[in-house]
């Protein structure tokens, strides 16, 4: 995470920090034999660019190394916009600090000035200050150690990335389909669309027409609304946020399918289900006949059984009436 | 006079043979039921964005669903009670089918809540209550067993249309999705076709029945004619249950259960979110709990149809309710993602066995043959609560910040509803054990009584023989009836 931008006026360097920078290219001076007059020009120049850009945003980065370190230590930070930077690499040794070299480097390139040393105790810290205002001044900007073994810290600039890959968009022929771009945390200057054949990237909807609608709610979204879809519009759809420092894509995959593709399957379905339905309904057919023609015997028996309880009844009744009557009489 | 409800149906159940394949047709009608309406919110993120609407206005659609389920049931009572299972279930499945068709091309989201929400949900609703008032009629010893079984269906279904639904997604979009899930849905029919009305017997009962409509219909026309609508309704959705105790008990008991129910199951992946686990393991609680579910439904089933625990199924039920309650109250308790773990298995434990008794006891109260009108009347009843459950419960967490309180809640109202169940049915209990002592005393001394009435009569020539001969006639087919 980046540190908060704050707006701070020109920060005159310590004291300390003043008499070391004389001290430090001085010192190095010796060592790389240049001349130390172009220390005293490195001071004023900063103050200028600063005074400059004195309403831009500051940004810290610090990295630590140790002589032991193995793997160098990078740092990935995302700028949105122009920016004073200050970085500033901290190198721990038992050994000797004045026998340190101190390099910093842009991507290959050796940076010249702008950059400070100094050592308390066991550590020496160095920082590099300077003003990010355009694409080119982005990339990876590294400090290097060097004492037996180089260490090495490296700061990775970025614009804020969109999203990660999303799973392609399944539409059908004759449809409208919105792609979406947004980015989280960062309010893009702009947004364009492209598609792509292969690695061409044609831009999309540049003139608003029927068939492509351009728009976003708010600065961190765009939408892009394609209307009566057919299956030459399949394909890939690259949306670009255009940022002060430079620009990031994100990829989205739209495929196109006829209404065919999904109607057969259903097909399919409903034909198993019609056929296991009359299967059934054809064995139960089939097994109630089985049945009947079995049971028709038995329901003759059980029809016989039930007059005859009812006539039994009757005569059950009658003998009570007679003997009834004849107590009565 | 009704039969008493503790006693076998009328014509007697196979409990077994075709009746098992009846309890595979339940379950697929019972797990089309209860898991499509949840399986289906697999879709609402990416419809949301293309109908350009908020998310809880898509989650509706699923609310609806199940609410139209729910209150159809009465709908589907009438229908099961004139025209038996199987033509309601096969008519369920092709309204499910139109529903899911026309969702496919829908354009906005009201088009959705009438296709999905409503049709879909009245073919829903059509499937659910016949399924289990056939249980009714095919089983009777091992009814509890059946019931479990075919309740697994919901879990079973769950687990494997949940997956299934992504994958149809990412093949062939929302349109096509929708399409396909027609298509299945349909296989609802087949299970439809396998239900079979019981018994040859059938033809009889037809023909004493219509000999009674047609007693009452002449009856009807001797008296007024506005009361002819209303009592052709109770004719076929029995009302009288609201007098019914057991029936009543039920029904208080299971209203307040439901408020308390589904909402720590719909909670349980946000609670788990918020308590730092991740979203893949959060979702994994829930596949943990369906699958403890699936083998507690059938096996809760075995148990409750054994000899100790059937003629006790209401203590039993209230039970497993207070089990559930527990669970809730002590999930607070679990902090990192194994208690949790624990917590899912225990809950899963809960909700199989309360799911797997659930209308088992109801058919157990009333009686196979008013278990029909019973469930609808039940459903449409218990539509509030379930739906008014978990909005009241997302409320909770809003105002307090946290899930606990929720859980805590939920967790007393369930603890709640045990009790008043446990409560009314051990009162219950008692009566119906002092009403049947009453009965057996009753039926010792009708025959005597008759006996000394004929005797009185038959001091006087004609008027004897008419009255004698008017009180046989009467007495008889009553008597044949209750010797059936």
């Amino acid at each position: 995470m980046p540190s908060l931008p704050s707006l701070r006026g020109p920060r005159a360097p310590p004291l300390p920090l003043l008499l070391l920078c004389l001290l430090a290219p001085v010192r190095r001076s010796s060592e790389d034999g240049r001349t130390p007059a172009a220390s005293f020009t490195s001071l004023p120049v900063r103050e200028e660019m600063m005074a400059k850009y004195s309403n831009l945003s500051l940004e810290s980065h610090n990295i630590s190394l140790t002589e032991h370190s193995n793997m160098p230590v990078e740092k990935n930070i995302t700028l949105e916009r122009p920016s004073n930077i200050e970085l500033t690499c901290q190198f721990m040794t038992s050994g000797d600090l004045n026998s340190v070299n101190v390099t910093w480097k842009k991507g290959d390139e050796l940076l010249e000035n702008n950059y400070l040393i100094n050592a308390t105790g066991s550590i020496l810290y160095t920082q590099y200050m300077f003003t990010i205002v355009n694409s080119e001044q982005m990339g990876s900007y590294s400090c290097f150690f060097e004492e037996k073994k180089e260490q090495r810290g490296t700061f990775n600039f970025k614009v804020p990335e969109l999203h990660e890959k999303k799973k392609p968009l399944i539409t059908y022929v004759g449809d409208s389909v919105v792609l979406m771009c947004k980015c989280q945390d960062c309010f893009p200057l702009n947004w364009t669309w492209y598609r792509s054949n292969g690695s061409v990237q044609v831009p999309v909807g540049v003139p608003m027409n029927n068939k492509y609608v351009i728009n976003g709610k708010n600065a961190n979204e765009t939408r892009l609304k394609i209307m009566q879809l057919s299956e030459e519009d399949q394909g890939s759809y690259w949306c670009h946020a255009i940022f002060q420092l430079g620009e990031s894509e994100e990829h989205i995959e739209l495929v196109v399918l006829s209404y065919w593709v999904p109607l057969k399957a259903f097909l399919g379905i409903a034909v198993e289900v019609v056929l296991l339905v009359a299967i059934i309904l054809l064995f139960e057919m089939y097994t109630q006949k089985k049945k009947k023609h079995s049971d028709d015997g038995k329901e003759f028996e059980q029809i016989e059984q039930l007059k005859s309880d009812d006539s039994n009844g009757i005569e059950n009744n009658a003998p009570r009436h007679r003997k009834n009557e004849s107590v009565g009489q | 006079m009704p039969p008493p409800a503790g006693s076998p149906p009328l014509h007697p159940p196979p409990d077994g043979g075709w009746g098992w394949v009846v309890v595979g047709a339940a379950f697929i009608s019972i797990g089309f039921s209860y898991a499509f309406p949840k399986a289906v919110t697999v879709f609402f993120k990416e419809i949301q964005l293309i109908f350009n609407t908020t998310y809880s206005e898509i989650a509706w659609i699923s609310s609806t669903m199940l609410a139209v389920m729910y209150a159809g049931g009465p709908i589907s009572s009438v229908l099961v009670n004139k025209y038996g299972s199987r033509p309601v279930v096969m008519v369920g499945g092709l309204l499910c089918c139109l529903g899911m068709v026309t969702a496919s091309f829908s354009t906005s989201v009201v088009e959705l809540y009438i296709t999905m929400g409503f049709i879909c949900g009245l073919g829903l609703a059509f499937n659910l209550q016949p399924a289990l008032t056939i249980l009714g009629k095919y089983f009777y010893k091992k009814r509890p067993m059946a019931s479990g079984l075919a309740m697994a269906g919901s879990p079973v279904f769950l687990s494997t249309l949940a997956p299934f639904n992504q994958y149809l997604f990412n093949t062939y979009g929302w349109k096509g999705s929708f399409l396909i899930l027609g298509g299945l849905l349909l296989n609802s029919c087949v299970a439809g076709s396998l239900m079979r009305p019981v018994g040859p017997k059938l033809t009889t009962k037809k023909s004493k029945s219509k000999v009674g409509v047609r007693v009452t219909d002449s009856g009807m026309k001797k008296r007024h004619r506005k009361k002819s609508i209303c009592a052709k309704i109770d004719k076929y959705l029995d009302f009288s249950l609201f007098k019914h105790r057991g029936f009543l008990i039920y029904l208080s008991g299971n209203v307040i259960m439901f408020l308390g129910f589904f909402a720590p199951i719909i909670f349980l992946a946000p609670y788990a979110k918020d308590k730092g686990i991740d979203e893949y393991s959060a979702a994994f609680l829930l596949s943990v709990m369906a699958f403890v579910d699936m083998f507690a439904r059938p096996t809760v089933g075995f148990i409750a149809n054994s000899k100790l625990i059937r003629p006790r199924i209401q203590y039993f039920f209230s039970f497993a309710i207070l089990f559930n309650g527990v669970c809730h109250l002590l999930c607070p308790l679990a902090e990192d993602y194994t208690s949790l773990v624990i917590y899912a298995v225990f809950f899963g434990l809960g909700f199989g066995s309360v799911s797997s008794i659930l209308f088992e006891s109801l058919m157990d109260l009333v009686g196979a043959q008013r278990f029909s009108s019973a469930v609808g009347l039940v459903t449409v009843v218990e539509c509030c609560p379930v739906l008014l459950g978990p909005p009241l419960a997302g409320k909770l967490v809003d105002e307090t910040g946290q899930y606990k309180y929720m859980y805590v809640a939920c967790g007393a109202i369930v603890v709640l509803a045990s009790v008043w169940l446990l409560i009314g049915n051990a009162i219950n209990y008692r009566l119906l054990a002092k009403e049947k002592l009453k009965e057996t005393t009753k039926k010792i001394h009708t025959p005597e009584s008759q006996e000394a009435e004929s005797l009185k009569a038959s001091k006087s020539h004609d008027v004897s023989v008419k009255s004698q001969k008017s009180k046989g006639s009467g007495v008889n087919p009553s008597e044949r009836e209750t010797n059936i």
